[in-house]
């Protein structure tokens, strides 16, 4: 098995992962209430449930679609769909971990938040796009690869 | 010797295969994704996903400084120090319109503790455009600048020229509007790239309208974020409604453009803090003496007892057909000067979250701010009127068909 029939493999599984945490998503945020389970954690809020969970929904797509039909991951054009899909969890991710970090610094009645305040920030429960962010960055392995074979 | 127009491509066909190789060529990569960006069943999701960045950002950096410290600085320092440090008192006219105009708290006139609720020109007048709307207008023109150096920009304009066109505008039409959620004062300077009156007017009525600026939505953001969703939808749905109809009403032409799709780079920082540093200067010369104007003149209203004949002149008006408190009369003059301003009073009138939601898309939707008046007059001239009788027709109807769905939806 070559390393392209690895990724397909490997993208394949994300793309399905990264589909049912977009549907779990909009599921949970139309239910009302918010859902946790272990390391995860999804949000019910319209924007990061709702919106959110449509743009996994779509990076889901993308990989999946990206391997879909008879051509091999490979072709550009192919290749190119599952760079966006993980595009798109890096979108969500990115906001996920940003939205973490300006809300870990400023304190509920000082200026600042205590050390241990700070930390628990960062503690898990995670939302889904940052469990999936180190699955997706495999993504830059294959587009160096690809340079390397140009 | 003369060639025929066929001979001529002959001898150009010839002298071709002689002097040019031809390959195959290979498309790389950042080609193949900025392909992606403009075809509509892969272009809609990136747009969806970029947009989510875009508001995700700007709600996360802006709540950042402003409740995160702004509101400290101001409410837990400057406030206390001025009301006592500035000469007079709650019972005195100048110490009203400059620091605190205070509220009945058990039939007794108590100082304000916030910022919001002071109205003073050095208190409201500073905090609504250093504290809530800077840190706001920073990143939304930070992104924007960005956005528009990689080479997005093109690529949205061509992914939604069919939907433009059919409210008789193009791809290029989403620079002002989005230029609009900045602040309309350059989006109407921008509607120079559109190419007919018709469009230019379509284009600034529509921004004086249903585009909610910068600053409108920071103060949204601060202090009902729950609504925000909710009357984002009923101005865009305005706008596309409004657009249509007034394409079909209003005679001229609506031409087709070919867009240059420039290839995606890496942004450079110099461009991008230039970009920002000019529209944000453009933006604090205006909104900053605005907003001081604007407490100041609400403030004297007050004072003179001309807001209380305004609510009464036109409370039967808002209650019965927009289905809001006549106390609504105040913000809606002050949206005038600044609808920030605006936003941040309606916020101390008790409403029904319907109420609310109605008033906020009505101080949006019933008159430009002065700023933007004043940009659509000298860029407009004749347009204007024609702007304003648009004005007054869709905020009516608008306001009472809002009215109209809480009614059917049992919740007005």
């Amino acid at each position: 098995m070559d390393k392209w029939t690895i990724g397909k493999i490997y993208f394949g599984i994300l793309g399905i992962v990264a589909l049912a945490f977009g549907i779990a998503d909009l599921l949970v945020t139309a239910g009302g209430s918010s859902f946790s389970l272990g390391l995860l954690e999804i949000p019910n809020d319209m924007f990061r449930g709702g919106w959110g969970g449509l743009v996994m929904l779509f990076a889901g797509l993308f990989y999946l679609s990206g391997l879909s039909g008879i051509k091999n991951l490979s072709e550009i054009h192919q290749f190119s769909k599952v760079v966006m899909g993980s595009i798109l969890i890096w979108v969500v991710a990115g906001c996920d971990i940003f939205a973490m970090i300006t809300g870990s610094i400023p304190g509920e009645e000082a200026w600042f938040n205590t050390l241990e305040g700070f930390f628990g920030t960062y503690a898990p429960p995670y939302p889904p796009a940052i469990l999936l962010l180190p699955f997706s960055l495999a993504v830059i392995y294959y587009i160096k690869k690809g340079r390397l074979n140009e | 010797m003369e060639l025929t127009v066929d001979k001529r491509w002959d001898l150009i066909d010839k002298i071709s295969k002689q002097t040019v190789k031809f390959k195959k060529y290979k498309s790389t990569l950042k080609e193949v994704i900025g392909e992606l960006t403009v075809k509509p069943l892969t272009g809609i999701p990136i747009a969806i996903a970029v947009l989510y960045g875009f508001w995700s950002v700007f709600s996360s950096f802006a709540g950042f400084f402003t409740d995160g410290f702004l509101v400290k600085l101001f409410d837990e320092h400057w406030l206390p120090w001025i009301q006592g440090a500035f000469p007079g008192g709650l019972h005195n006219w100048f110490y009203n319109l400059m620091v605190d105009v205070g509220h009945i708290q058990n039939g007794a006139l108590v100082p304000s503790n916030s910022c919001f609720e002071s109205f003073g020109a050095l208190t409201s007048g500073l905090f609504v455009p250093f504290g809530v709307v800077l840190p706001a207008i920073f990143i939304f023109y930070l992104m924007m600048a960005v956005l528009e150096d990689v080479g997005y920009l093109p690529r949205l304009a061509v992914l939604v020229d069919t939907v433009l066109h059919k409210i008789g505008l193009h791809g290029y039409a989403i620079v002002p509007t989005i230029l609009g959620f900045g602040c309309n004062v350059p989006a109407v300077t921008a509607t120079r790239i559109l190419e007919t009156r018709k469009q230019r007017f379509l284009m600034m009525t529509l921004l004086g309208i249903f585009i909610p600026c910068g600053a409108q939505l920071g103060i949204m953001q601060e202090v009902i974020p729950e609504y925000m969703g909710l009357i984002i939808l009923y101005l865009l749905f305005g706008y596309f409604v409004t657009g249509f109809i007034l394409n079909k009403v209003f005679p001229g032409k609506t031409p087709e453009i070919l867009i240059d799709v420039p290839p995606y780079q890496k942004p450079l920082t110099r461009n991008v803090m230039t970009k920002v540093w000019v529209r944000l200067s453009g933006f604090l010369k205006i909104a900053v003496p605005f907003v001081i104007l604007g407490c100041l003149i609400v403030g004297v209203m007050y004072l003179t007892g001309t807001m209380d004949w305004l609510a009464n002149l036109f409370g039967p008006i808002f209650t019965h057909w927009f289905g809001v408190p006549k106390e609504t009369v105040g913000p809606l003059v002050a949206a005038f000067m600044r609808k920030d301003l605006a936003v941040a009073q309606l916020s101390a009138i008790e409403m029904t979250k319907y109420q609310m939601v109605t008033s906020v898309v009505l101080v949006s939707i019933y008159f430009p701010c002065l700023a933007t008046f004043a940009m659509i007059l000298k860029e407009g001239g004749k347009e204007l009127l024609g702007a304003l009788a648009v004005l007054v027709a869709s905020t009516f109807i608008y306001g009472g068909l809002i009215h109209l769905i809480w009614i059917l939806l049992g919740v007005a």
